[in-house]
């Protein structure tokens, strides 16, 4: 097998590969800033040098030559090479800067070369934190300049789109963001303008970065030339939590990070899975974070009169709505399940209601034809729908709602905003006793007599089935009423909230919610109405789906985790509007 | 101007067909085919970029990004004589900030601004491949004038005002010229 030698290690590689990926995979380190793994390798931040050469084999035997001393005789490169645009091949040899001193000479005169005209603002920049600038000129760069002259001065705060904002001064020209709009999202959007120090990138004059798929250059800016103009100055990325999640805003489920501070989500950026998203995800999904936070339907609310809802105790909704069950027969109810809750919550609402004597839950998909690209954004807009069908809910359109609502007493709806997308009417509800279980404000709740706020996707594990058939899970990333992340070991805890105290002024008891995940909710009511019921955690709910239900066989939430999801042995149907 | 008003004539647009028969791709085309459109408009001021955009078929990002590279392509309207005073390294070091400072004083404009009567624009430029007659500049991407001395610039603004434009000098450089005379005895 052809073999490199690395640091003066050994190391057999089949097939092609560039040195800087071989030696990232080996765990090993080189600096490097225009290098993407996804985007053709233009070489042009000159940041990943290494010396390199090939041992010299004798033609005809095939043996390598030895020098005197019996070491085998090595014919170097006249220069230091890229390690990114750099070939492995038979018996060559690189040493990196951990061995060669020219290596790393090469490395801190290019980051020397670099920050000439940076700004150096870190203190200030959204990046710093996370900046592979900043970070590797910790690590490899000189400790000071030698370049006393004014620095070049270029646009800054240029609004490049709705989403992105540039600080030209700031950016290296490594020409990912330009490779990205080439390669990846194909709208050909940015450009490198001028030349020399005084380039940067740019969108035609006539044009806006529009781009869906925008802020994915945000991410893989290695400075912070390009920021989110929704996150700029909003929080210092060493403060926040970052929790795995997965995007519920449309079918593919992206695999996404919340970052969260003080129990608001901030930030949504997208996690590597290249089953499903590689390193991207919508702008659509990361505007999510705002839905997360605001508007959220806290606390239980009744009718008192026509229009006014007023909050009310728990104790109050439990009873009302208990005493709504005990004054109706099952076949009086509508039971409405959806594609924009969890597996879990579906399983656990349609199996308490099966459970009274009511049958199989409803629900409708919810799919705009023609919105979905062959990308990442899919005309299903809500992330289960498959999870809906593997429960075996009863699929129906949108008229099969609107007759189980007519021919009903009560309707009881999960998490779906049904009036909002046009399936109901709020007349349609009008004269029937309605009870939302909802994560936010919407004309569903507006126009129902009962509302049970119930976690999201933030705040609860749950798994989600995608587009195509793969079960994938999140995490609990934002603190409720009755959660606390020192005590729930399945959250992460960030310096602040570590640190902080209720009496910081950081700290504000209105960003948790008062909510209840929608399975203890109904613990509650089932003790109530003396139903046997009792869901400690979903994960309870996910043990006892993956005992019944055979596509689950064998599947935990551990799998999903080591796995970055599970692809289900569902057949692959087409998410169409049924 | 307005774009609707842009548009290559047949001739131009069978002229950028036969460039674009030479090259593998449109977008090696682009350098050619902005030439066609500065020598019919004058500039490429971002309307004209588009154009040849549209016209190539390329995205406009792409052509902007070339436009905006090359000091020779002009993406403002500029005066009858560009004046491409090269600053860069060599003519640095032989006094090109001199002979800039002193045209910008002459003219009373800046590099990068055209004087009222639409005469002149003086840009700053980087090396024009004239490093052996440093100090030097460019006279509207044609003739160079090298070896520049001050009054060398005055004598060139004053044929210019009268319209007359240098002549080509054919150079030397001061290392080869001892040979030359060799070889023209
Ligand atoms: S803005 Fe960022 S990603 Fe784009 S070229 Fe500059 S440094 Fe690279
Ligand atoms: S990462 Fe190799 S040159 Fe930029
Ligand atoms: S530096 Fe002026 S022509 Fe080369």
């Amino acid at each position: 097998m052809p073999e490199v030698f690395i640091d003066n290690e050994r190391y057999e590689f089949e097939g092609d590969y560039m040195a800087l990926q071989f030696i990232l995979d080996l765990g090993k380190e080189v600096p490097f800033f225009c290098y993407h793994p996804s985007m053709s390798i233009p070489a042009n931040c000159r940041q990943c040098m290494v010396k390199a050469g090939q041992y010299i084999k004798d033609e005809e035997t095939g043996e390598y030559e030895l020098d005197e001393n019996g070491e085998r005789k090595i014919r170097w490169f006249p220069k230091m090479q890229t390690s990114c645009a750099l070939k492995l091949s038979d018996g060559m040899v690189i040493q990196t800067q951990e061995t060669s001193e020219e290596a790393e000479r090469a490395q801190k005169d290019t980051l020397e070369f670099l920050l000439i005209n940076h700004p150096l603002d870190c203190p200030i920049c959204d990046q710093a934190g996370e900046c592979p600038l900043q970070i590797q000129t910790y690590k490899y760069g000189p400790e000071g300049s030698r370049f006393e002259v004014k620095k070049v001065h270029k646009p800054k705060r240029v609004q490049l789109g709705p989403r992105v904002t540039l600080d030209a001064e700031r950016c290296i020209n490594c020409t990912r963001c330009v490779r990205f709009a080439e390669e990846i999202s194909e709208t050909n959007q940015l450009t490198i303008v001028s030349r020399g120090d005084k380039n940067y990138p740019m969108t035609a004059p006539s044009e806006t970065f529009d781009d869906p798929y925008s802020l994915n250059t945000v991410d893989i800016c290695p400075v912070g030339a390009l920021t989110s103009t929704d996150f700029r100055f909003k929080a210092r990325v060493w403060e926040m939590n970052q929790t795995p999640s997965i995007d519920i805003t449309n079918g593919k489920g992206c695999n996404i990070d919340l970052w969260t501070r003080d129990n608001e989500v901030l930030r949504i950026t997208p996690r590597h899975n290249p089953e499903v998203n590689d390193y991207w995800m919508p702008d659509e999904g990361r505007e999510a974070f705002e839905q997360f936070n605001k508007n959220r339907v806290s606390r239980p609310s009744i009718t008192l009169d026509e229009n006014n809802q007023s909050n009310t105790s728990w104790n109050n909704a439990v009873e009302t709505f208990a005493e709504i069950l005990e004054a109706h027969d099952p076949d009086q109810l509508a039971v409405f399940g959806t594609p924009h809750a969890s597996v879990e919550e579906n399983y656990a609402f349609n199996k308490f209601f099966n459970l009274l004597g009511a049958s199989n839950a409803r629900f409708t998909p919810h799919i705009i034809p023609g919105y979905g690209d062959d990308f990442l954004i899919t005309d299903d807009q809500a992330p289960n729908t498959n999870g809906c069908r593997l429960i075996n809910l009863e699929e129906t359109d949108d008229t099969g709602i609107q007759s189980a609502v007519t021919s009903a007493k009560v309707v009881i709806i999960l998490s779906d905003d049904l009036v909002g997308r046009g399936v109901l009417s709020a007349d349609d509800l009008a004269d029937r006793y309605t009870i939302s279980l909802a994560t936010n404000q919407s004309d569903t709740t507006e126009a129902s007599d009962l509302v049970i706020p119930i976690t999201c996707v933030a705040e609860h594990a749950a798994s989600y089935v995608n587009i195509d058939g793969r079960i994938q899970r999140s995490f609990p990333a934002k603190e409720t009423k009755y959660t606390n992340r020192r005590l729930n070991l399945e959250m992460s805890e960030g310096r602040l909230d570590r640190y902080g105290t209720n009496f910081d002024n950081w700290v504000n008891e209105e960003h948790k919610i008062d909510c209840l995940p929608v399975w203890e909710f109904l613990n509650h009511l089932g003790e109530r109405i003396g139903l046997e019921f009792q869901y400690d955690h979903s994960r309870a709910i996910f043990d006892e789906m993956s005992d019944r239900i055979d596509p689950l066989k064998g599947i935990s939430y551990e799998r999903m985790d080591e796995e970055l999801g599970v692809q289900l042995p569902i057949e692959q149907q087409e998410v169409t509007q049924a | 101007m307005t774009e609707q008003e842009l548009a290559f004539t047949q001739d131009e647009l069978d002229e950028i067909e036969r460039i674009k028969a030479k090259f593998p791709t449109n977008k090696a085309a682009t350098l050619r085919v902005l030439w066609v459109a500065q020598e019919k408009y004058g500039h490429v001021k971002p309307e004209v970029q588009n154009l040849v955009a549209d016209t190539l078929d390329l995205p406009r990002s792409h052509v902007h990004g070339v436009a905006s590279f090359y000091t020779q392509y002009y993406k403002e309207e500029t005066g009858t004589y560009v004046l491409d005073v090269c600053t860069c390294l060599s003519c640095q070091v032989c006094g090109g900030y001199d002979i800039l400072h002193h045209l910008e004083d002459e003219l009373g404009i800046k590099a990068g601004e055209t004087t009222e009567d639409g005469m002149f624009t003086i840009q700053e430029v980087e090396c024009l491949g004239a490093c052996g007659y440093a100090p030097m500049l460019q006279v509207t991407n044609g003739v160079y004038a090298n070896n520049l001395t001050k009054e060398k610039v005055d004598k060139l603004i004053e044929n210019l005002r009268k319209g007359k434009k240098p002549e080509f000098e054919s150079m030397v450089m001061r290392q080869n010229e001892k040979r030359k005379k060799e070889l023209s005895q």
